[in-house]
């Protein structure tokens, strides 16, 4: 019965994380940005680590930690005037260097580095389940309320702040939700994988569609199927769950492109 | 009424624009013109408020650019708009960028905002391709475009930065009669071009610049010598060749 309860937890946390990173990803694509994805998913290890060592809350540690270091690369950013690619990519690596240097100081650490760098989904906990299914919620609100806003801050911000729309707002609302998404999809997913599930999903339904309401839905579509498929293969043959849904999204990337590879070649 | 006073920027003591005073009334068909790296598309983004280390001050309407443009919008064409020729956007969604500030936040396009767009499109020529993805416009078709966005705000000022850039002869031609039917209808249009054929044609105020305003004048007024001094030896370079 118990573990019934955690395959239920874990399956429930893996599609739950997949649709919500897939709800935000057609926007991280269009407005090439999956690059921040991957500098929160590694900020939030430093995060992750820090709230270990000092045997804190680890999701609530490692948000302030990630918001904290998001705010610090915008200022860095702009009071030296430095390019923000380049200090983002910098406090990326030092993150990661961070996180490591405190692990390596909690000397009694009892915990498995791997479970955070490539996911387990066995950590998942109803808390984890209760916060997947409010942060689902959020994105499809968010989302719905300022699509407009948002489809043109992918567009071009520059020009639509020339026609007076509130973009810019709109970004920093958008980077704090992908931040709060990446914060609770990396337990499940992992420091390195969670960027592939952020990006894949949308990469696959631009091969099909050519807009972005039914964009947004075929990769919903593709997380749901993909983390189904991830996980029955991982529980089959005790894989990864995490890396499987990675290698399953893959897999239909190349299906993707081969098809639309195939219709543009008879049209 | 648009007003530059005094006006200088400069770019790590590169001087790019220098004691610009000039004064635009209601109702012109304004051109600038200068050569290359005159300054003439950074006055336009002085007066759109994009640069904001600028000494000096522009005024639109009495009040300061700044303010004035919190409340009110000016329909502007871009000399080269960056986008992405996949991005998944219709003809139709871009033109409604220039109604969306005024929808306001969370609100959505509703049918009389689309029947609007669709009226402007008809009007510049391109209602046939509402739902074409904007990736496959031609030069013209993509000018008219952005045309539609800026007619779409309302704005009683059309700015326009070198709208004939990849456009062909007659396309450049017909943009032009568009630009001066809308001139007639009450805008007050001001474009950069380096076409000094069809500016003597259309235009009724010259602005001579390089870096310095070297004239502001009506266009009849304008002499061999004005032209000179503003582009001196460059004149040569900047005449377009159909």
């Amino acid at each position: 019965m118990l573990s019934y309860a955690f395959l239920i937890h874990a399956l429930l946390g893996a599609l739950l994380s997949g649709i919500s990173l897939a709800i935000l990803s057609p926007f991280v694509t269009l407005k090439k940005i999956a690059y921040m994805g991957e500098a929160l998913s590694h900020i939030a290890f430093a995060g992750i680590a820090l709230a270990l060592l000092l045997s804190l809350n680890l999701s609530l540690v490692t948000m302030l930690f990630v918001l904290a270091v998001a705010g610090l690369i915008g200022f860095v950013s702009r009071f030296f005037q430095t390019e923000e690619t380049n200090v983002i990519t910098i406090f990326l690596s030092v993150a990661m260097a961070l996180g490591i240097i405190l692990i390596s100081a909690k000397k009694d650490y009892s915990f498995d580095l791997a479970s955070y760098l490539f996911g387990n989904v066995l950590l998942i906990n109803k808390t984890d389940i209760y916060s997947l299914i409010v942060l689902s919620v959020v994105n499809i609100s968010f989302i719905t309320l300022l699509f407009k806003e948002l489809f043109y801050m992918t567009y071009n911000m520059t020009v639509a702040e020339v026609f007076g729309i509130r973009v810019k707002t709109v970004y920093y609302l958008f980077l704090f939700l992908l931040a709060i998404n990446i914060v609770v999809a990396v337990k499940i997913a992992g420091v390195i994988l969670v960027t592939a599930q952020l990006v894949l999903p949308a990469s696959i339904a631009f091969q099909y569609v050519r807009k972005l309401k039914p964009a947004i839905i075929i990769s919903i579509l593709v997380a749901l199927v993909a983390s189904l498929i991830g996980f029955y293969i991982s529980w089959q043959f005790n894989l990864p769950t995490g890396a499987v849904i990675v290698l399953v999204e893959f897999m239909l990337y190349l299906l993707s492109l081969i098809i639309n590879k195939r219709s543009k070649v008879r049209n | 009424m648009i007003e530059f006073k005094d006006v200088n920027f400069s770019v790590d003591n590169k001087i790019i624009l220098e004691n610009i005073d000039l004064t635009i009334t209601t109702n012109e068909f304004v051109a600038i013109i200068g050569p290359n790296g005159a300054g003439k598309s950074t006055l336009i983004k002085i007066l759109l408020n994009l640069i904001p280390n600028y000494t000096g001050q522009v005024f639109i309407e009495g009040k300061l650019n700044s303010e004035w443009l919190k409340t009110e919008r000016i329909g502007y064409l871009p000399q080269k708009e960056e986008y992405d020729t996949k991005f998944p956007a219709t003809v139709m969604d871009i033109a409604l960028m220039g109604i969306a500030a005024n929808k306001g936040v969370f609100a959505r396009f509703n049918k009389q905002d689309k029947l609007k767009a669709m009226e402007t499109l008809d009007k510049v020529g391109i209602k046939q391709f509402n739902n074409a993805q904007i990736g496959s416009l031609s030069g013209g078709e993509w000018q008219r475009l952005m045309l539609a966005r800026a007619l779409l705000t309302g704005s009683r000022y059309l700015i326009l930065d070198e709208p004939e850039a990849s456009i062909d002869k007659s396309g450049v031609n017909s943009f032009f009669d568009l630009l001066s039917e809308l001139h007639k209808q009450g805008k007050t249009i001001i474009t950069i071009s380096h076409d000094l054929h069809m500016l003597n044609k259309y235009c009724t105020f010259l602005v001579c610049l390089n870096k310095t305003l070297h004239c502001h004048t009506e266009t009849e007024m304008l002499t061999a010598d004005h032209i000179k001094n503003t582009f001196g030896e460059a004149l040569k370079l900047i005449e377009k060749d159909y």
